[in-house]
């Protein structure tokens, strides 16, 4: 397999073909998982050798589907453009959708640029139906999959992977998890980290018809993953023996939205630490982060001693306590850095509010700073 | 249950694949010829019987498409009226179509399948294979081609890939290549071939395109030969030419030789003398005031201008002048020398120039001596 740039691509394949190509590999994204978008390789051509180029028509597309793969042979003819392009389903032989079930493919359009891109998810959701129809050959599959089917949070998105006969592959149900679509935009998300769209994918693995293997796995993308403090901050349950997906689900679906929820808290309460702060040092306040609120700098003087004070507000505040960093404006260590002391035992409660926070803060401040002043005294040089 | 195979002549499928290398795109078309069931009895004493059905496809020709989808839409319904125009011609059954694409792998592709089962439909016919040859690059640079070819049939929902075995092509059954055909006594073959057989058999039994061919083939092969000696001739008048051209080559350069022989000879590095041509101006020419120079003996008789010199010993005196002027020119040197010797400074100046009107009395010539010494010594006597 030859991976390749959309841009490669675009400029091999036949001109005629180039705006149908476009769409695929531009906003190629279907299915539950959003993040993978679609992938042209093995650009060829119908053609003979002795043709000039750019005559390519015929290409393998990769499809996210259901934690899978699948690899669709794409046949346009370069002589004539005008006709609609014919697919081999890879290795998923049986797989014969129903020609008129195909509306893209009926009206075929082939100045349409959209046409393919949405042709392809039209037989997605022809393969959907396919894997369904062949998870029948299991019922306890089958029981599961219709007992997730009639919850509406769960049925409209799901992707059904029979497996392959012969391989180690076992059967697989991906669903999305609902209760992250409604809240995904409340979180706070650093957007330099990734632009893309936010998805939680909860992929079930039957090794075995009888369900006696079962492996859970959950997949984020990366903002949501970096909201909630990583990937070891998050632990699904195992999936319990002789359990349902019907229970087993939600009980996932319920713990991810609890850690969401909390992490909205502790976006909301650092929110309002820093309002606080803000209002009661004023001009004292040299910078703090208006997007995730996870710090402040003030600028203080006490007996014409200027100091800076540094807080750091940590992911799960206000259960974990801010680290309050005090730092001299005059003196230095010998490693050439500003003589700074770092305080992380001070007085402090969760339950105060903002204010009370503010209040407290400033009291110790000023408890603090003459035996900070004298250790800056003693212990940097000017 | 049948087991099928496809059966294929070799000139088929050299047909199908030459169509495809000429064609820029996909290539399709409709496959005609018989499917036939038969029964294979195996009879053993050690076992029951073993009845084996083999289900054959008998492929004898194929109809080209000049373009794609001609007889179905994108969809893969099939033109029913179109199919039959594309057939109009055909007196075999079809079995089949074929496909031809490049660069793809050996399976049907989606379109396909459904188009053969609309086919079977249309043509009521649910025993139909499909042909599929997929030509490739083998190498990068295109130097070496191969084309994979399979048959495909269906049941149900299910293609099955079958067997393709190319007749001539390790395929040695001697039924395939009977010269004469067997003898059938039926009544029923009789009559057939009473009826249609002058339409396809000479009177010798032969077949006609057979004889058509063979006269074909002749009338080759006289053209063939007659061109053969058509060039032969020619490359003989050719060589002839050669020939000629050569030797007109050579004589040209002796031509040429020769003539540069002659050119050194008339300008020879050091003239020589011609007595007798010298002999003969003199007596013919010695009066002719051409020949005379401006230099005068003492008797005022003009000097001829020869060009002999007085290293060939002879008296030109004598001879150009006879006999009586010879006498005149013997007081006149005598003169002269007297001169020389009164005046010495002068004298080697004079004597130089008595010299040289010795020179030029005695000899008359010199030109080159000075003709002004020449006139000085005449004016001083």
């Amino acid at each position: 397999m030859n991976n390749m740039s959309p841009e490669v691509a675009l400029h091999r394949i036949s001109p005629e073909l180039r705006p149908l190509l476009c769409s695929v590999v531009r906003n190629g994204r279907v299915g539950l998982d959003s993040t993978n978008c679609l992938r042209v390789t093995d650009l060829k051509t119908g053609c003979t050798s002795l043709t000039p180029g750019p005559c390519c028509d015929r290409f393998k597309l990769h499809i996210p589907y259901a934690g899978e793969t699948l690899k669709w042979d794409i046949i346009f003819n370069a002589r004539y453009p005008e006709l609609p392009p014919d697919f081999i389903f890879g290795e998923d032989a049986e797989f014969l959708p129903e020609p008129s079930e195909l509306p893209h493919l009926v009206q075929w359009d082939a100045g349409d640029p959209e046409c393919l891109l949405q042709l392809v998810k039209e037989l997605i959701q022809q393969y959907h139906q396919y894997q369904c129809q062949r998870l029948r050959e299991s019922s306890r599959l089958l029981f599961e999959y219709d007992s997730l089917l009639e919850d509406p949070n769960y049925g409209r998105n799901m992707e059904i992977y029979a497996g392959r006969k012969n391989s180690w592959v076992g059967d697989r149900i991906v669903l999305v998890c609902p209760s992250f679509i409604s809240i995904m935009s409340s979180l706070s998300q650093d957007t330099a980290l990734d632009p893309g769209e936010d998805v939680a994918l909860l992929s079930v693995s039957f090794e075995d018809a009888e369900a006696t293997q079962v492996f859970p796995k959950l997949y984020l993308s990366p903002s949501i993953e970096h909201a909630l403090g990583g990937s070891s901050a998050l632990h699904i349950p195992a999936f319990p023996s002789g359990g349902c997906l019907i229970d087993y689900v939600p009980q996932v679906c319920q713990l991810l939205t609890n850690k969401v929820q909390y992490v909205i808290q502790g976006y909301h309460k650092r929110r309002e630490y820093i309002a606080a702060f803000l209002s009661h040092f004023g001009m004292g306040v040299v910078e703090y982060d208006a997007e995730g609120f996870t710090k402040l700098t003030l600028l203080l003087m006490w007996k014409d001693f200027c100091f800076l004070v540094h807080v750091d507000l940590p992911l799960y505040f206000p259960r974990d306590q801010p680290t309050l960093t005090f730092q001299s404006v005059y003196h230095f260590t010998n490693s050439g850095q500003l003589y700074s002391q770092v305080q992380k035992s001070y007085p402090y409660s969760p339950r105060w509010d903002g204010n009370e926070m503010a209040k407290r803060a400033k009291a110790y401040f000023k408890s603090f700073i003459p035996q900070f002043q004298e250790g800056a005294f003693a212990n940097g040089k000017l | 249950m049948a087991e099928p195979t496809v059966r294929m002549p070799g000139i088929v499928l050299a047909s199908l694949m030459f169509q495809h290398v000429n064609s820029d795109s996909d290539v399709e078309g409709l496959i005609l010829g018989e499917s036939k069931l038969e029964e294979q009895i195996t009879i053993s004493d050690s076992q029951a019987d073993h009845i084996q059905i083999e289900e054959i496809y008998n492929i004898q020709k194929h109809i080209t498409c000049h373009k794609l989808n001609n007889f179905c839409n994108g969809m893969g319904e099939v033109n029913l009226d179109k199919l039959k125009k594309i057939l109009a011609d055909s007196k075999q059954s079809v079995i089949g179509w074929y496909r031809q694409r490049r660069n793809t792998d050996q399976q049907m592709t989606f379109r396909e399948k459904v188009i053969h089962e609309n086919l079977k439909k249309a043509l009521s016919n649910p025993h139909m294979i499909f042909l599929l040859l997929t030509p490739s690059k083998l190498t990068p640079p295109g130097s070496t081609h191969r084309t994979e070819y399979a048959a495909f049939i269906s049941h149900g929902r299910q293609f099955i890939n079958v067997p393709v075995l190319v007749n001539n092509l390790g395929l040695l059954e001697q039924l395939a290549y009977w010269k004469v055909s067997a003898a059938c006594s039926a009544a029923g073959y009789s009559r057939t071939m009473k009826k249609h057989g002058s339409v396809f058999f000479n009177s010798t039994g032969s077949l006609k395109e057979v004889n058509e061919v063979s006269k074909m083939y002749d009338s080759l092969q006289f053209e063939l030969r007659k061109a053969c000696r058509d060039v032969e001739e020619s490359e003989r008048r050719v060589e002839t030419l050669l020939a000629d051209v050569a030797a007109l080559r050579k004589r040209v350069n002796e031509k040429r030789g020769h003539r540069m022989e002659k050119d050194t000879d008339a300008f020879p590095p050091e003239p020589k003398k011609n007595m007798l041509l010298h002999e003969a101006l003199e007596a013919l020419l010695s009066c002719s005031p051409l020949f005379q120079t401006q230099t005068l003996t003492l008797q005022a008789f003009p000097v001829p201008e020869l060009c002999c010199s007085a290293d060939s010993g002879t008296d030109v005196t004598t001879t150009l002048l006879g006999p009586e002027e010879v006498s005149n020119n013997d007081s006149s040197r005598a003169i002269s020398r007297k001169r020389l010797k009164k005046v010495p400074v002068r004298e080697n100046k004079k004597s130089r120039k008595s010299e040289s009107q010795c020179a030029t009395l005695t000899l008359g010539v010199s030109v080159s001596a000075s003709q002004e010494d020449t006139a000085t010594a005449v004016d001083d006597d």
